[in-house]
């Protein structure tokens, strides 16, 4: 019976779904993972990579890309509606410069973002994206960094941090359990790369990091600095791993010797 | 009245504008820029109807910095002279045509040669080693053609008076023969600009100098 | 001022024995002022078609790029390269396209087309702005110069001449024809077709 609400997408489920933008979400869990941290004057965006095909050229497949000058974009999900969606915002901030003279701010054009996103679920004859989407960037005139989210439904948000794609769940908590207010510039890369980690388990080499400093300034890191960050955390899990040893390994000597003192103990009354 | 040049040299382009904002016979002002860089090595000196001209050249920054952003790198000088030809020719026969002239110069990295391309309103294009627009151009040409004679004469010999024009010519002789060209000008046209901007394209990319 | 004569420039295009040239002037004005003297009119369409485009500045360079682009269709789809007679022809229906709003543009065509026994037979053509055809047995012209084109063209144009004897004859009538012309002139080029080559050819010419 609930097959006939999914034929035209324009159409409610009696329960008040619509299929299709629920299958849309779908797609974004099956894509690629993407985290976004906001530091205190900085914002970070990190992305799991696939890991390309021997013979393919790693140049032609982006997963973060730049609206503007100031910018940034990662999304999961289908790459192909991706690149479509860029391309309407990448339109969109330059009629916007052309028309009012200023550049767009994060928020005006994830709210085109999201616009376009939800005007797909409400129009005949068309699919939503199937992709969800986390801008970052800095406002014009401004030092604060921005975070936002869009979804296929068109709903859209603002992040202290958070993460699309697979297992987006797990690395969310883990960002609920880790992130401070006001990260400084090497903290915020390292939780992303540490909360990246929770999903990626072929370490740097899937990993893309990129770096906003302020209007402008972004930064790639590459895979040596990747790589860094990746062992500096790996040592730090083994210290960590060490020291909960040793500590065992204290209570168990502290039992067993408290253990032979009970026995020398009632041996002595024998 | 309003006058724009460019002149080729050795690995750069000179591309001048005057200054003067004008509605009829009032100046309006006397410090507008009339030249636009559209990217790292490219220069656009526009004239013609005021309004227009802006908000033509504005359109065509636009494009070429989407350009820009979408591929990852700036288009070439006659790539962009090409769009922007067309977008006038295009223009032309709409119900509200711009009436804008350009001198587009840019310093085309992957040949590493100069470019300078002459476009008018209708949409008109052509190569040339030098160009001018506005009532300026009536003298600035002239000019700057007497070089040209002196080659066919010397037949070859690169032997050619730095107060002309010199596809060779070092970036000081170039600026040498611009300030000739508004001295000109100065000098014979009645209504002459008094002053005029000025900016270089060449490898190291666009920079705008004092004369 | 006519819109025909704003920039100036003319083509001619001559039939020879199993040959054919077309010519054209290289200036490019803004009415009277000389802006180039570097201005092509004539574009090579196949390896054995050319077509020389005289009027105005914009359409030279909008048609130019209109045609290259019909002609690459014409090729993908048809998988041969396009014959002059059916080039004619696509010249003239895409100008009648514009009837009411023409370019304002006077082709010149030039070939060699293929004989059904294998051979190559001369071919020129010339159209008006919207594209009336005119298939010549002799010499077509067009442009700011072409009375002169044709005064010149009839005194010294004979049947059936070898290659280099057209390319004497047509350099004669272009250089001479365009010097009596205020819009054309600024130096000529020159392309003489054969069946297994194309000579193309600069003019030192009179540069005032």
């Amino acid at each position: 019976m609930s097959r006939s609400y999914d034929r035209a997408l324009t159409v409610f489920s009696p329960d008040g779904h619509l299929f299709q933008v629920e299958y849309a979400l779908e797609a974004v869990r099956k894509g690629t993972c993407a985290v976004g941290v906001r530091g205190k004057d900085v914002v970070v965006l990190g992305v799991e990579k696939k890991s390309i095909l021997q013979l393919q050229d790693p140049r032609t497949v982006r997963k973060v890309v730049m609206l503007d000058d100031h910018i940034c974009l990662a999304f999961a999900g289908l790459t192909a509606d991706g690149r479509v969606l860029i391309d309407k915002a990448r339109v969109e901030c330059q009629s916007h410069r052309l028309t009012v003279e200023d550049p767009v701010t994060v928020e005006y054009i994830t709210r085109h973002i999201a616009g376009i996103q939800q005007r797909y679920t409400q129009s005949g004859g068309v699919r939503p994206f199937g992709i969800s989407t986390l801008l970052v960037g800095f406002d014009p005139h401004d030092s604060k960094p921005r975070l936002y989210q869009t979804e296929p439904s068109g709903i859209y948000s603002a992040w202290k941090a958070n993460a699309i794609g697979r297992s987006s769940k797990t690395v969310r908590e883990f960002l609920e359990k880790n992130h401070k207010d006001d990260l400084s510039r090497e903290e915020a890369i390292k939780l992303t790369v540490k909360s990246l980690l929770e999903v990626v388990q072929t370490g740097a080499k899937n990993i893309e990091i990129s770096v906003m400093e302020s209007y402008g300034k972004i930064t790639h890191l590459d895979l040596a600095q990747i790589e860094g960050i990746v062992s500096d955390i790996e040592r730090e899990k083994e210290a960590e791993a060490e020291r909960k040893r040793s500590r065992l390994a204290a209570t168990a000597a502290g039992q067993a010797a408290m253990a032979t003192r009970a026995g020398d103990a009632a041996s002595g009354t024998s | 009245m309003e006058t724009s040049f460019a002149i080729t040299g050795k690995g750069y382009v000179i591309v001048a504008a005057d200054t003067t904002a004008a509605r009829s016979i009032v100046k309006m002002k006397t410090d507008e820029d009339k030249i636009k860089a559209l990217g790292p090595h490219l220069l656009m000196a526009y004239s013609g109807e005021p309004g227009d001209t802006v908000q033509f050249a504005e359109y065509v920054e636009r494009n070429i910095r989407l350009y820009q952003i979408r591929h990852h790198y700036s288009l070439r000088p006659s790539a962009a002279a090409s769009w922007v030809r067309r977008s006038l020719a295009e223009s032309l026969r709409s119900r509200h045509p711009y009436s804008v002239n350009l001198l587009l110069g840019g310093y085309d990295e992957a040949s590493d040669e100069p470019k300078l391309y002459w476009i008018d309103y209708l949409g008109t294009m052509t190569e040339v080693p030098f160009g001018a627009h506005g009532y300026g151009s009536y003298f600035a040409l002239s000019l700057l053609d007497r070089c040209v004679k002196k080659y066919l004469v010397i037949s070859g010999a690169l032997i050619c008076h730095s107060r002309y024009h010199n596809p060779d010519a070092t970036l000081e002789e170039g600026i040498e023969t611009l300030k000739r060209c508004i001295d000109e000008v100065a000098k014979r046209l009645i209504v002459s600009p008094s002053k005029y901007k000025v900016k270089i394209v060449d490898k190291d990319g666009v920079r705008e100098i004092e004369l | 001022m006519s819109i025909m004569e704003n920039n100036g420039g003319s083509v001619i295009a001559m039939v020879g024995k199993e040959c054919v040239a077309i010519a054209c002037d290289l200036r490019l004005g803004n009415q009277a002022l000389g802006v180039s003297s570097d201005f092509q009119k004539i574009f090579p369409v196949t390896d054995r078609i050319f077509l020389g485009l005289p009027g105005l500045g914009t359409d030279v360079t909008t048609l130019k790029e209109l045609f290259r682009f019909r002609v690459n269709m014409y090729t993908i789809k048809e998988e041969r390269e396009i014959e002059p007679e059916t080039f004619a022809h696509l010249v003239s229906s895409t100008l009648y396209e514009h009837r009411f709003g023409p370019y304002f543009i006077e082709p010149v065509m030039a070939g060699l087309s293929k004989t059904p026994s294998g051979g190559f037979k001369p071919f020129i053509a010339a159209t008006d702005l919207i594209g009336c055809l005119n298939f010549a047995k002799d010499f077509v012209v067009a442009g700011t110069a072409s009375s002169k084109l044709f005064g010149v063209a009839e005194g010294l144009w004979e049947p059936d001449l070898e290659p280099e004897d057209l390319f004497e004859t047509i350099s004669q009538t272009i250089m001479n024809a365009v010097d009596r012309d205020a819009y054309s002139g600024w130096g000529c080029i020159v392309h003489v077709i054969t069946k297994d080559q194309i000579v193309t050819r600069t003019l030192k010419a009179r540069m005032d």
